[in-house]
């Protein structure tokens, strides 16, 4: 089910040319997402921001393994979390996303802002941006590159069916080109 | 005090409570007890359990739930303390089963003391009580608050393992019967008083 991507209502948290951010922020709230674990990253600030000012429950956790934990909680009672963070703490997650989304198919969606690929100016964070999605494609959890603003609505929508109705945990990459990386 | 004790005595003054429990002796003890019932058994991701027990009872404020935890798990996913102490949901209380090794690969010793009482008593969002006896425990579980509006952070108690034993059946449990079951008792119980 594909939702069509709406012109965002301006948001005075979400930096001017970086609509992509709140439109991600709708697509969640219309799905009915209620609650965002995370870690945080420059580049997720304008989703965060915008989810809060709707009143949806954020959830700053110590490490990206417990942001899975935690959604895996509010999955098995059928609520409605995602988890974000940026690819430097995809390691830090595979535990928890290998040994509890994936074996007891609790459906979690995932959006991971990339790090180490295109543009990359700091060298320790690009082996681990080069294998984020080997590393998700190992545990096979399917993940869809996001680069331009309008394909936010049926990426975003695309990936919470196949968590929430498929059961499948699955991943939204946050890739360069949507800008709002360092310069 | 063995860790059957402790999870027949969570069971006594909780009855209606969810329990999460970590790979090692915590699941066994909880399918022995329990009878294999409507709980979150966790049979790998060591160090996942206490973020795991915090987003269910994030999602069930109206339901108990009590995180039953190795030490070696607690260690492992320690930082997760700090996350409760931050969000302090007033329906999760955490035990640690303190029995100083790491029983289910083979009882090789845990180096460091514990502490975890005297560190969730120096955190500002929890509070630590350490127990060595069912009856101790017992009087600590029935003096909290289980209303759902009960204030207050989040109650982590040290329960020191004396006896150890292996308590019960395998904690290589199903993933799908884990969720259904739970999913299955959520859908149908009505809220507790
Ligand atoms: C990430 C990870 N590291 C190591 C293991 C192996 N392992 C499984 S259980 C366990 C020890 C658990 O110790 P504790 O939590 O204290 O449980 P108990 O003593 O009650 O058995 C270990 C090391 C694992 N399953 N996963
Ligand atoms: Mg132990």
């Amino acid at each position: 089910m594909t939702t069509a991507t709406k012109p965002p209502t301006p948001s005075p948290h979400v930096p001017v040319g970086l609509d992509w951010q709140l439109a991600i922020a709708q697509e969640l709230i219309a799905r009915g997402v209620s609650v965002a674990a995370y870690v945080p990253d420059s580049r997720l600030n304008g989703v965060l921001a915008a989810l809060g000012e709707r009143d949806i429950r954020l959830r700053n956790l110590a490490r990206e393994e417990e942001c899975v934990a935690y959604a895996a909680g509010q999955r098995i009672a059928e609520a409605r979390p995602v988890v974000l963070m940026q690819s430097s703490g995809l390691g830090n997650a595979l535990n928890a996303l290998g040994s509890l989304a994936v074996p007891y198919r609790l459906g979690i969606p995932l959006i991971i802002s990339m790090r180490g690929t295109l543009g990359e100016k700091n060298p320790s964070q690009v082996p681990m941006g080069r294998a984020t999605t080997a590393w998700l494609g190992a545990l096979g959890i399917q993940s869809f590159s996001l680069r331009q603003a309008s394909e936010v609505g049926p990426v975003i929508s695309g990936v919470l069916d196949l968590a929430f109705d498929a059961g499948e945990t699955a991943a939204v990459l946050l890739e360069p080109e949507l800008g709002g990386g360092r310069a | 005090m063995n860790v059957n004790d402790v999870t027949r005595t969570i069971m006594q003054c909780r009855p209606d409570a969810i329990l999460v429990s970590s790979l090692g002796t915590a699941t066994s003890s909880v399918r022995l007890v329990t009878s294999d019932g409507p709980h979150f058994y966790f049979g790998a991701a060591m160090g996942s359990a206490l973020a795991g027990a915090l987003g269910l009872a994030e999602a069930v404020p109206d339901r108990q739930v009590v995180a039953v935890l190795g030490d070696g798990e607690f260690l492992m996913g320690a930082s997760a303390l700090w996350s409760v102490a931050a969000y302090r949901p007033s329906n999760l209380t955490v035990v640690v089963l303190a029995d100083g090794a790491y029983s289910i690969t083979g009882g090789q010793p845990i180096p460091a003391p514990l502490h975890v009482a005297a560190v969730a008593n120096a955190l500002a969002g929890t509070r630590g009580v350490t127990v060595s006896s069912t009856t101790e425990l017992a009087a600590t579980l029935r003096a909290e608050p289980t209303s759902p509006d009960a204030p207050g952070a989040p109650l982590v108690i040290e329960a020191t393992i004396t006896e150890r034993t292996w308590p019960g059946p395998s904690p290589f449990i199903d993933p799908a019967a884990t969720v259904r079951n739970l999913r299955a008792s959520l859908a149908q119980a009505p809220a507790p008083a």
